[in-house]
C-alpha cells in the first residue's frame, strides 16, 4: 500500500539515509555534488580572443558563445579583423565580452597597418560609434612604433582612456611609452621575452601588464617554472592569461587552455592564482566595461 | 674541385637543354651532399626484438594482407596500404571499416621514421600497426579474432610459433602486440628505389659531371630553389627529405563544422596516454634502464604544447609521384598546387611568433614548373614492383 503518508515518510527515511551516509563518507564527497564541483573550477578571464572574418561561418556567434562558456570563461577579450566579429559577439553576450578594437579591418594587414593611414579614420569611426576596454591586439616592432599611425593610435587609446594590446617587442613598449607615460599597455605574449626580462620590464613601468597566451615556457605538467615564479609572485596582480585564437579552428582549443591555465594556476598560492587566472582581468578591464554601460 | 664541377655542370646542361641550371656553391654542394646517400643502412628496432627475423618477416607480411584479421573479413592492411601506390591509396582520406579523416601515409622507408602518423600518436612501428587493427573506424580487430586468423592457417601458425616461440594463444595479453611487431618487422623491409635525383647526387659526389649532367635542368634550377630561396630544406631535410618532426604551415583543420583534427597536440596525448609507447612494458629496448642510451628518452620529455595544436608530420619527399593526394587531408591533388600553397602562403594562419620559418615564396610560374620538377625527380621513374615474399622458413610448410 502506498497513500501519500507511507510515501512521504519513506522519503524522509531515504533522506536520513543518506544523510548517515553522508556522516559515514568523508565530508567532502557528502559536500559537492557534482554540479557545484563543476562550478568550482576556477572561473577564467581569457585576455587573447580573436573573432576574425573567417570563424563566423564556421563557429556563428551563438556557436562561439557557447564555447566560452562552456569552457568555464568568467569574461573573454575579444577583438576581431574585422571589428564587426567583436561587436557581433559583444551583442549576443555583453556579460561576457570585453571588445577590443583591432585596427584591421580584414586579415593580412598584421605588418602593413604601421603605414597605412587610413586606418586612423577608420580607428576613429569605430571609437565613435561602439564601446572598447582597449585597442588592439596590433603588432609592432622597434622603431616602428614611432610611426604616425602608431603615435596617433596611442593619442587615441590616451583620448578614450583606453588600453593597448600591444604584441610587439620591449623596444616598441618603450616607444609607446615615452609617447604617453601614462599609457597603460597590455603586453601581448609579453613579447616572448624571459622571465627576467619581463620582471623588469614590469618593475620599470607599472602601467604595464602581461599576457601569458600562446606560450608554454612559465609551466609544465602543472608545475610552474622558478623563475617564472617569481616573477608572478613579484608581480601577482600584472599578469593575464589568453589563448590566442589566431585561426577559427583554434576556437576549439580554448576550453583545453582554459584547463591548462587551471593546471598550472593551482600550482600557485590560490589568492595569486585567481589574481591571474581571472581577477585581474575582472579589476582592469570588466568593471571599466561596466562604467561604460 | 666541386665548384669546378659545378661550372662544368652549368655548361652542358646549357649546350644540351637550352636553359640555365644554377651553380651551385660549395655550401649548396654540401647541402645536396646531405640528402643521401640513398638507400639508408637499415638497422634492427631495438624496441621490437623480431626486427630482420625471417619468421616474423615472413609472418608480417602475410597479416598485411590478411582481411580476416578485421571485423568484417574484408580489410587489410593492404587495403589502404596498396603497394602499387607506394603503399598509399590514392584517395584524399583513408577508407577502412568507416570513412576516416586523413590521407593514408605511404609505407616505404618507414623503417627511418622517429614518429609515426599524421599526428605521431605513435613513438614506434609496431603499435603505429596495431592501432588500425583494433580501431572500430579501420579494421575493427580483437585478440580472438587474430587468434584464429593465425590457427586457421597452418604456415601463420608455424611462422608465429618460431618468431615468438608459442602458439597463437587469444588468451595471451602479448598476442596483438606480438602480431604489430611481426607486421612492423616486414614494412622495415619496404626501402624504395634510387631516384634520379640519388644518381645526380652520387655523380657530384664522385666528380662525374657527364653523368651529373644527364639530371635535368628544370630539376636542377628547381633544387636550386629548394636549398636557397624556398629554404626547403629547413624541414625537409637529410636522405629522407623530413626532419621527422611536425608543423604548421596553414593547412585548415576542421573535420567538421563544429569539430577539428588537433593533430600534433592531440597525437602527444595519446601517445602518453598509450600502453604501446616505448615507456610501457612491451618496449623490447635492453636498454630501455639507461636514462642516455633508451630508445623512450625522446618520448619521456615530450609534453604538448599550445603551438602543436593544428601541426602535422613533415611528410618525406621521396616517391610523391605513387602518393597523391597531399597533406595530412588530402586536399592538395597535385604536386603544382602544392608548390602554389607555399607560393601564396596565408601567413595570417600562422601565429605571428610561433613560425618564423614560412613565407610566402611568390614564385613566378617557371619556377613553380622548375620546383615540381624537382619534387618529380624524387620519385622513381616508375612504381617499385610489388615486394616480393619473404622466403619462407625451412620448417614452416606452406599450404
Amino acid at each position: 500500500m502506498n497513500t501519500p503518508i507511507t510515501a512521504a515518510i519513506r522519503t524522509r527515511l531515504k533522506l536520513l539515509r543518506g544523510l548517515i551516509r553522508c556522516v559515514a563518507l568523508p565530508a567532502i564527497a557528502c559536500m559537492l555534488p557534482a554540479a557545484f564541483a563543476a562550478e568550482a573550477k576556477l572561473p577564467i578571464f581569457d585576455a587573447h580572443i580573436h573573432y576574425s572574418h573567417d570563424a563566423w561561418d564556421s563557429t556563428p556567434p551563438k556557436a562561439a558563445i557557447a564555447i566560452l562558456r562552456k569552457a568555464g570563461l568568467k569574461r573573454a577579450m575579444v577583438s576581431s579583423s574585422s571589428d564587426d566579429g567583436t561587436q557581433k559577439l559583444y551583442a549576443e553576450a555583453p556579460d561576457l565580452v570585453v571588445p577590443s578594437l583591432r585596427p584591421y579591418r580584414k586579415r593580412g594587414e598584421i605588418s602593413t597597418w604601421v603605414r597605412d593611414e587610413t586606418v586612423i579614420p577608420h580607428l576613429e569611426e569605430r571609437l565613435k560609434k561602439h564601446r572598447y576596454a582597449a585597442i588592439g591586439e596590433f603588432h609592432v616592432y622597434g622603431a616602428d612604433a614611432d610611426l604616425p599611425v602608431v603615435r596617433r593610435t596611442v593619442q587615441l587609446a590616451k583620448q578614450h582612456k583606453l588600453w593597448l594590446h600591444l604584441h610587439g617587442d620591449s623596444d616598441a613598449i618603450e616607444r609607446v611609452l615615452a609617447q604617453d607615460p601614462e599609457a597603460r599597455i597590455l603586453w601581448a605574449h609579453s613579447g616572448f621575452d624571459g622571465p627576467a626580462a619581463v620582471r623588469a620590464m614590469l618593475k620599470k613601468h607599472r602601467r604595464l601588464y602581461a599576457d601569458l597566451a600562446f606560450r608554454n615556457d612559465h609551466a609544465s605538467n602543472g608545475k610552474v617554472d622558478p623563475a617564472w615564479r617569481e616573477a608572478f609572485l613579484e608581480f601577482p596582480d600584472r599578469f593575464l592569461v589568453g589563448t590566442d585564437t589566431f585561426t577559427p579552428e583554434r576556437w576549439h582549443y580554448i576550453a583545453e587552455h582554459a584547463d591548462w591555465s587551471r593546471e598550472w594556476l593551482a600550482d600557485l598560492p590560490p589568492d595569486i592564482a585567481e589574481r591571474i587566472g581571472w581577477r585581474n582581468g575582472e579589476t582592469l578591464f570588466a568593471s571599466m566595461m561596466a562604467q561604460r554601460r | 674541385m666541386r665548384l669546378g664541377l659545378a661550372a662544368l655542370l652549368a655548361f652542358a646542361a646549357t649546350t644540351c637543354a637550352g636553359a640555365d641550371p644554377p651553380q651551385f656553391t660549395a655550401a649548396e654542394l654540401g647541402r645536396i651532399a646531405a640528402h643521401g646517400p640513398w638507400p639508408l643502412p637499415w638497422t634492427a628496432d631495438p624496441g621490437n626484438r623480431v626486427s630482420g627475423d625471417a619468421a616474423a618477416i615472413r609472418l608480417g607480411h602475410a597479416l598485411f594482407f590478411e582481411p580476416r584479421l578485421s571485423a568484417n573479413r574484408r580489410v587489410a592492411c593492404a587495403s589502404c596500404h596498396d603497394p602499387a601506390r607506394g603503399f598509399q591509396d590514392g584517395r584524399a582520406t583513408a577508407r577502412g571499416l568507416v570513412a576516416g579523416t586523413r590521407n593514408t601515409p605511404g609505407l616505404f622507408n618507414v623503417r627511418h621514421q622517429r614518429w609515426f602518423g599524421w599526428d605521431g600518436a605513435h613513438d614506434n612501428l609496431w603499435s603505429a600497426s596495431l592501432r588500425p587493427i583494433l580501431d572500430p573506424r579501420e579494421m575493427g580487430g580483437k585478440a580472438a579474432r587474430v587468434a584464429r586468423a593465425l590457427r586457421g592457417k597452418s604456415a601463420l601458425d608455424c611462422h608465429y610459433t618460431a618468431a615468438f616461440g608459442k602458439r597463437p594463444d587469444a588468451g595471451d595479453p602479448e598476442l596483438l602486440v606480438n602480431v604489430a611487431k611481426a607486421i612492423a618487422a616486414w614494412q622495415e623491409t619496404l626501402v624504395s628505389p634510387a631516384t634520379a635525383f640519388d644518381e645526380f647526387r652520387n655523380a657530384l659526389q664522385r666528380g662525374d659531371a657527364e653523368a651529373a649532367a644527364a639530371y635535368p635542368a628544370a630539376a636542377q634550377r628547381g633544387l636550386g630553389l629548394f636549398l636557397g630561396r624556398g629554404q626547403c630544406t629547413t624541414c625537409h631535410a637529410g636522405p629522407l627529405f623530413s626532419n621527422g618532426e611536425f608543423g604548421d604551415i596553414g593547412m585548415p583543420f576542421f573535420i567538421a563544422p563544429d569539430a577539428v583534427d588537433p593533430g600534433r597536440q592531440g597525437g602527444i596525448k595519446r601517445l602518453l596516454a598509450s600502453p604501446y609507447n616505448l615507456l610501457g612494458a612491451h618496449n623490447d629496448d635492453r636498454m630501455r634502464d639507461d636514462p642516455t642510451r633508451s630508445n623512450a628518452t625522446g618520448t619521456k620529455f615530450l609534453r604538448a604544447e599550445h603551438r602543436n595544436f593544428g601541426e602535422f608530420k613533415v611528410p618525406t619527399l621521396r616517391n610523391l609521384t605513387l602518393t597523391a593526394p597531399y597533406m595530412h587531408n588530402g586536399s592538395i591533388v597535385t604536386l603544382r598546387e602544392v608548390v602554389k600553397h607555399y607560393s601564396e602562403l596565408d601567413e595570417d594562419r600562422l601565429h605571428a611568433d610561433g613560425e618564423r620559418i614560412l613565407k610566402p615564396l611568390h614564385l613566378a610560374e617557371a619556377e613553380i614548373d622548375d620546383l615540381v620538377a624537382f619534387l618529380e625527380s624524387l620519385s622513381p621513374d616508375a612504381a617499385p614492383p610489388a615486394p616480393i615474399a619473404p622466403p619462407a622458413v625451412p620448417t614452416c610448410r606452406e599450404r
